[in-house]
């Protein structure tokens, strides 16, 4: 029987390779579960598979015939259907029209609104939205409700068209009925001949809606097999692999003082409220599998999030400072470097000395707050040679700088304020080998100067090198911290997972 | 050193486009190289001048402020009432123009940056709402004032420009002083540029953005003043349209609707470049409509430059 997609020789890199030499097979009527941690390489895949990405090479086959998607419209030409874990619906329009989006029913000359309504029911009752009026405006909904409106737009296609189902993270905001509903559904539809790319973090659920399983990890398919030879546990030492950690032996260090105090901090992102002690020569990681809240936790803390409850209290050289808003956070030396460089952190457009002195300006000002340009100019040079910016000069450009060298001047911003409280967002992202240690040496070198850090980080090699402790969140609550040489991948990919599992083992 | 030299190199281009526009006109009228297109241009220039450095202000923080005609309205019928009806002395009237102005800012302001309402929107309806003060305030008619305020925009006798002309003329040198070297300039560029990632590096941001606006109302409540002095009175119907040249000529001079980017020395060059070329048309005796035709063509011609550039960089 000819497999319903064949992915041979897939190879993709962005800064970095994402995707070496993929192989994955899918039968037809197969439902093919797909696990990884973040950064595995799951949602370029699926982007390449419904032509969102344009792999560097691969050989797919859809059917036996060659299939290379350029655009969503070709993979939905050639029948994929997506359910995606950013939604990809439409706030302002109601469900029906979510629903019926990308192929709404027409008469002559305009939308067949009595078949739209009609079809969205159907639709709406398969995945169980019940009790909602079909004409309700999205923004209306809680997410779970969405999550299934998702589902019925990917299930809007044609049944004797659709081929390829692909399910990214389609449970993660449903209770378990709500998701068994969902699973049944999936099932009916393999058995008569469907095939489905399930992708979860709910391994239980993986596992038991799943034929096959695939574990991705650094982008390569590491293990495919029958769901029902594989436990939890088999998923989790594939997925965390079996190398030994850098650091893992490491004596715990000797810390300083308590600089920074969170006391029962919650936010409209994460109710459940998380207290956590930093001290100086600190340095605190903060994992857990993407959606977990961590960066939710980083700017919470910097005084930065919708509805904040509890307190943060900075000691600053023997007294206590309230910290109640980013300005109050800056300008008592904390600093924030947040994950996605280009719409939080970086001035675009703008050069590199620019950047750099933005957040400690009042210091190379004169009376009257008028800026002066030689202290300004020697100050950026000083910093971007200590840091080892490679650049044409500090008036080049930020534009112009590879990602880990933006992300040096960003560290050189909070050097130049004086910062010794620094949260850390994703700190090597998209950054080459070569400034990834030059960045950890610095962070290292801050730490021993008396620093304390909070880092999140999705990589957990990069947490056990650097870090003292490591807070582990899952679904949005504080499950666990680990202290130095009580903590091993296994353990912290268990924990990062728990919420997920125990949720479901609850209801279930 | 590259980056401060192409910052003064786009300056430099604008300027050579203004020297271009005038080189053109001498040779195809007879009289645009005389003293009297000097007096023409430099008396209508100041009230325009003033109100484009704070639109170009308020551009650059990533917001707009399209009430800037209404409010050089409602300060000069301030002016001839408060001069006229009430007798005030000149000085103090102008002040109380200048006051309504950025009273007017104030309010654009504190609803834009503190309730977070979109400054489009607000100062959209405060384009409407300070029209209609300017009516009713001066009760639709034209105020008459006379010689004494006429002096500020008639030419110094040995220098052979206006009061006005210099004051906009220091304004713009101020402004653009203000802008590139101050700490309140460059938090301007960093909030407009990236509000998110200025409030991450411990920018307050709801100041600026309020006091951006203030500073822009105060500039229009000057150019109503202005406005007066080159009618010698106060007309409601008066700087009808006037947001409009301002942002064009802010556009013209290379500042980024978007926000983040501009010059006040470049804004000037575009209002230069704008009443060079209405002026020039005239002499040559275009008719109005084709005036205006030319005019659009020039701005749409000059984001389209600009497009271009920014690719290059």
């Amino acid at each position: 029987m000819t497999a319903r997609i064949t992915i041979k020789g897939l190879n993709k890199s962005f800064a970095t390779p994402v995707l070496k030499q993929l192989a994955l097979q899918v039968a037809p009527g197969s439902i093919h579960g797909l696990v990884g941690e973040n950064g595995a390489g799951k949602s370029t895949l699926i982007n390449i598979i419904c032509g969102l990405l344009a792999a560097d090479s691969a050989s797919l086959t859809l059917d036996g015939r060659a299939y290379h998607p350029t655009s969503r419209t070709d993979s939905l030409a050639e029948g994929l259907a997506l359910a995606s874990q950013e939604l990809s619906l439409i706030e302002t329009l109601s469900i029906e029209e979510n629903i019926l989006l990308s192929s709404f029913p027409q008469n002559a000359v305009s939308i067949d609104r009595r078949a739209v309504r009609q079809q969205a029911k159907v639709l709406m009752e398969i995945v169980g939205l019940r009790n909602i009026p079909p004409q309700t405006q999205l923004a209306h909904l809680s997410l779970a409700e969405k999550q299934l409106v998702e589902l019925a737009k990917a299930l809007s296609m044609p049944a004797d068209r659709i081929k390829l189902l692909i399910l990214d993270e389609p449970t993660s905001a449903l209770t378990s009925s709500q998701a068994d509903q969902v699973h049944k559904i999936i099932k009916q539809r393999a058995k008569s001949g469907l095939s489905v790319i399930y992708v979860s973090h709910r391994l239980d659920d993986v596992l038991c809606v799943c034929d096959t399983v695939s574990v991705l990890r650094d982008g390569v398919i590491q293990l495919t097999a029958a769901s029902n030879s594989l436990t939890s546990n088999d998923l989790i030492r594939e997925m965390s692999g079996e190398e030994l950690l850098q650091h893992s032996g490491d004596e715990p260090r000797e810390t300083g003082d308590l600089r920074l105090g969170i006391e029962q901090l919650s936010s409209a992102d994460f109710p459940e409220p998380i207290s956590l002690q930093c001290h100086a020569r600190e340095i605190i990681g903060i994992a857990g599998l993407a959606g977990a809240g961590r960066s939710e936790l980083l700017h919470a803390i910097y005084g930065l999030a919708a509805d904040r409850q509890g307190r943060v209290v900075l000691n600053r050289s023997g007294a206590n400072v309230l910290i109640d808003s980013a300005n109050t956070a800056a300008k008592n030396g904390m600093a924030l470097i947040a994950e996605d460089r280009k719409s939080q952190g970086i001035f675009s457009g703008k050069s590199i000395s620019f950047n750099t002195t933005v957040a400690g300006l009042g210091k190379l000002s004169g009376n009257l707050g008028a800026i002066i340009p030689k202290r300004e100019q020697r100050v950026s040079e000083e910093l971007i040679s200590r840091l080892k910016v490679k650049c044409e000069g500090t008036l080049q450009s930020i534009d112009r700088l590879s990602g880990g060298n933006q992300q040096k001047v960003l560290i050189a911003r909070w050097l130049q304020s004086e910062s010794d409280v620094w949260l850390l967002d994703e700190p090597t992202r998209g950054v080459d080998a070569g400034s990834k240690f030059a960045i950890h040496e610095q962070l290292r070198k801050l730490r021993d100067q008396g620093a304390t850090m909070i880092i999140v980080s999705s990589e957990l090699e990069e947490l056990t090198a650097l870090c003292d402790r490591i807070l582990v969140l899952s679904n949005k609550k504080a499950v666990a911290i680990f202290k130095r040489g009580q903590w091993s991948k296994e353990k912290l990919l268990a924990a990062a997972f728990s919420e997920h599992k125990g949720e479901r083992a609850l209801a279930g | 050193m590259f980056g401060k030299l192409s910052l003064l190199f786009e300056e430099f281009l604008i300027f050579i486009a203004l020297l271009l526009l005038m080189l053109f006109f001498g040779l195809m009228t007879e009289n645009f190289f005389t003293l009297g297109t000097l007096r023409t241009i430099s008396t209508q220039l100041p009230a325009l001048t003033v109100v484009t450095i704070g639109m170009t202000l308020v551009l650059i923080s990533g917001g707009i402020d399209l009430s800037v005609g209404s409010i050089v309205a409602l300060s000069s019928g301030v002016i001839g009432i408060a001069f006229t009806v009430f007798e005030l002395p000149l000085p103090v009237a102008a002040i109380l123009g200048i006051l309504a102005g950025g009273c007017a800012g104030l309010i654009n302001g504190f609803l834009g940056s503190y309730l977070r309402l979109p400054v489009f929107i607000v100062t959209l309806g405060m384009l409407e709402a300070g029209r209609g003060m300017a009516y009713l305030v001066t009760d639709s008619q034209t105020v008459y004032i006379g010689a004494s305020i006429q002096a500020l925009s008639l030419p110094i006798s040995g220098i052979g420009v206006s009061a006005s002309f210099l004051i906009s003329l220091g304004l713009v040198v101020l402004a653009q002083y203000v802008l590139t070297r101050t700490v309140y300039g460059r938090y301007l560029i960093a909030i407009g540029t990236n509000e998110q990632a200025a409030k991450i590096s411990g920018i307050r941001t709801e100041p600026y953005l309020m006091w951006v606006l203030v500073m822009s109302g105060l500039l229009a409540g000057l150019g109503g003043l202005m406005n007066a002095a080159y009618l010698g009175a106060s007309d409601p119907n008066a700087a009808t349209g006037l947001e409009l040249s301002a942002i064009a000529a802010a556009v013209i001079g290379g500042t980024s609707l978007m926000g983040g980017r501009g010059s006040i020395v470049g804004a000037f060059i575009g209002v230069l470049i704008i009443s060079v070329l209405q002026n020039g048309l005239a002499q040559m005796g275009v008719s109005e409509p084709v005036k205006r035709l030319i005019t659009g063509l020039v701005i749409i011609l000059a984001v389209l430059i600009d497009r271009w550039r920014g690719r290059q960089v």
